[in-house]
C-alpha cells in the first residue's frame, strides 16, 4: 500500500500568500509557460515526469498513460496531437529518469490550483523536485 | 464463493460483461442474467461505458445480485469527484457489493454528451489506492470509519496500446496500489499479448494478482474495422478480419474466433482467467463458454 498519496491537512491558503504566489507565479510563467506549456497546477511534478507537464494530458493524468493511445502515440481525444505520456516516457527514457515513473503521484490538490509551485515548495506545501533519479536502475524495480 | 476466495482458490475464473440499458427498464437486466447465472463467476457492470448515459453501475448490480449473480461494478473517475468516489464505494459495499473494478473512464468526447464537463479529480492508480485506504478503515480526508468496507479491488491493463514499456510500468504501480485481479483490453494479436505476459511473468506479477485476459467475440467484421480505425489503443490482426469478411455466416465464425482465442489464452503461463466482454451481444455468453470447454471444469468444481 503506497505510504503518501494525498495530501492532508494543510494550513488554508490566506490572501497574503495568493498574493505573494502571485507574484512568484509571474516570474515562474515567464519560464515555465513558454518552456513546458505549464497549466499552472501549482503542485508541479516536472522533475519526475521527463520534464513534460503531464497536466497536458486532457484527462490530467498524473501516473500514466489511459489505454487509449494510438499507435503512433497518438492521444485519444485530439488523434492529431501525441499523447503527453508517450512523450514522457520517450524523455525519461532519454534524460535516463524511468525510475522516476515507478512512483505513485499524490493525488491533486485543487486548492493549490493557480498558485506559484515555487512558493508552495518553498513553504512546505508541495515535496520539492527531485533534480536527480534515484541509483536503482528501472530494470531493477521489481521487488518481488 | 466469493471473487476474492476464487482468485485465492487459483481456479480458472471466467467474467462476464453485461451493459446497463439506455433507459430505466430494470427488468432488461433481470432478464439477462439468465446468460450468466451458474455460467460465469462473477459479472462486470459497466459504468457509462463510452459515455454514454445508461442505468447506474452499482443499480444494475444490486439488481443481479438479487438474481444470484455475483457483481463487479466499474467505478470510473470521469463523472466523479473523490467525495462522490468514496460515497458510492462505501454505498455499494451497503448493499452487499463486494468487487470494484476501477477505471479513469472514456472522454466524454466519446459519448452522447461531449459538452460535459470533464472530471477526472483522480486517476485508475489513485483510485485503487483510495480503495485500499477504504479497506483499511480511512477515508482520504483522515477520518477513520467504524465499519470499513472490503472490496476486491480490479484494474485494467491495456498490452496493445504503446508505449509497451509504459503499460508494464502502470500495470506495476496498479498492483503496487493494491489491485488484487487485472482485466485486460480484448485480446485480437495473440503475439503482443504472449510478449506482454512473457514480461509480466518475468517480473513475477502475475504472482501478485490475477490476470484475467479480456475476450470480444463480435457479430461481423464491421465491428472489427469500426474497433480498428476508431477506438484508441486497440490492435487488430489483419487475420481476423479476413476471417471475419469472407465468413459465410459471421456470427458463427464470430464464436469460433472467440473460442479458439480462449483456448490460445489459456495456454499461456501467468493467466488466471478470462473476461468475456460481448458488447450488446450478452446471449452470446453460455454458448462461446460451452464450446471452450470452460463449462464442464466449473460443473466439476
Amino acid at each position: 500500500m503506497p505510504v503518501e498519496f494525498i495530501t492532508q491537512h494543510k494550513k488554508p491558503i490566506s490572501p497574503t500568500e495568493r498574493k505573494f504566489s502571485f507574484l512568484f507565479r509571474l516570474a515562474e510563467d515567464a519560464f515555465k509557460v513558454p518552456v513546458f506549456r505549464c497549466k499552472h497546477c501549482g503542485e508541479c511534478i516536472l522533475s519526475s515526469t521527463g520534464f513534460t507537464c503531464s497536466q497536458r494530458c486532457p484527462k490530467r493524468l498524473r501516473n500514466g498513460p489511459c489505454g487509449g493511445t494510438g499507435e503512433n502515440g497518438t492521444c485519444e481525444v485530439y488523434p492529431d496531437r501525441k499523447c503527453i505520456w508517450y512523450l514522457i516516457h520517450k524523455r525519461s527514457k532519454l534524460t535516463r529518469r524511468l525510475s522516476m515513473l515507478y512512483s505513485i503521484k499524490k493525488i491533486h490538490n485543487w486548492q493549490l490550483e493557480g498558485t506559484s509551485a515555487w512558493l508552495n515548495v518553498f513553504l512546505r506545501r508541495i515535496d520539492p523536485p527531485a533534480f536527480f533519479p534515484p541509483k536503482k536502475k528501472a530494470t531493477d524495480t521489481d521487488d518481488t | 464463493m466469493t471473487l476474492k476466495e476464487k482468485i485465492q482458490s487459483g481456479r480458472f475464473i471466467v467474467c462476464g460483461e453485461l451493459g446497463p440499458p439506455q433507459s430505466a427498464n430494470g427488468n432488461m437486466i433481470r432478464k439477462k442474467s439468465c446468460h450468466f447465472k451458474e455460467i460465469v463467476d462473477v459479472v462486470n457492470i459497466t459504468d457509462n461505458q463510452t459515455a454514454i448515459v445508461r442505468l447506474s453501475s452499482i443499480a444494475a448490480s444490486k439488481i443481479l445480485m438479487d438474481e444470484g449473480v455475483e457483481p463487479i461494478i466499474q467505478m470510473t473517475c470521469r463523472d466523479r469527484n473523490r467525495i462522490a468516489i468514496q460515497s458510492d464505494l462505501l454505498g455499494a459495499w451497503a448493499l452487499g457489493i463486494e468487487n470494484v473494478l476501477c477505471l479513469t473512464g472514456d472522454y466524454q468526447k466519446f459519448g452522447d454528451h461531449p459538452e460535459a464537463r470533464p472530471v477526472f479529480d483522480l486517476d485508475s492508480v489513485q483510485l485503487i489506492a483510495t480503495v485500499t485506504k477504504l479497506n483499511a478503515g480511512t477515508m482520504l480526508s483522515g477520518y477513520e470509519m467504524k465499519t470499513p468496507p472490503s472490496f476486491c479491488i480490479g484494474a485494467a491493463a491495456n498490452p496493445f496500446a504503446d508505449p509497451f514499456e509504459m503499460r508494464l510500468i502502470r500495470l506495476e504501480k496498479k498492483i503496487q496500489a493494491g489491485a488484487h485481479f487485472i482485466q485486460t483490453q480484448p485480446v485480437f494479436d495473440m503475439e503482443r499479448f504472449v510478449q506482454w505476459m512473457g514480461e509480466v511473468v518475468r517480473l513475477g506479477l502475475h504472482e501478485q494478482t490475477a490476470i484475467l485476459a479480456g475476450v470480444m467475440p463480435v457479430k461481423s467484421v464491421k465491428a472489427l474495422e469500426h474497433m480498428k480505425e476508431n477506438v484508441p489503443g486497440v490492435r487488430i490482426d489483419q487475420v481476423y478480419i479476413d476471417r471475419m469478411g469472407s465468413a459465410e455466416n459471421p456470427k458463427e465464425e464470430g464464436v469460433r474466433i472467440a473460442v479458439e482465442i480462449i483456448q490460445q489464452i489459456r495456454k499461456v503461463p501467468g493467466i488466471r482467467g478470462i473476461h468475456l466482454m460481448p458488447v450488446m451481444w450478452e446471449s452470446i455468453t453460455p454458448t462461446i463458454i460451452d464450446e471452450a470447454g470452460l463449462l464442464e471444469d466449473r460443473m466439476i468444481k
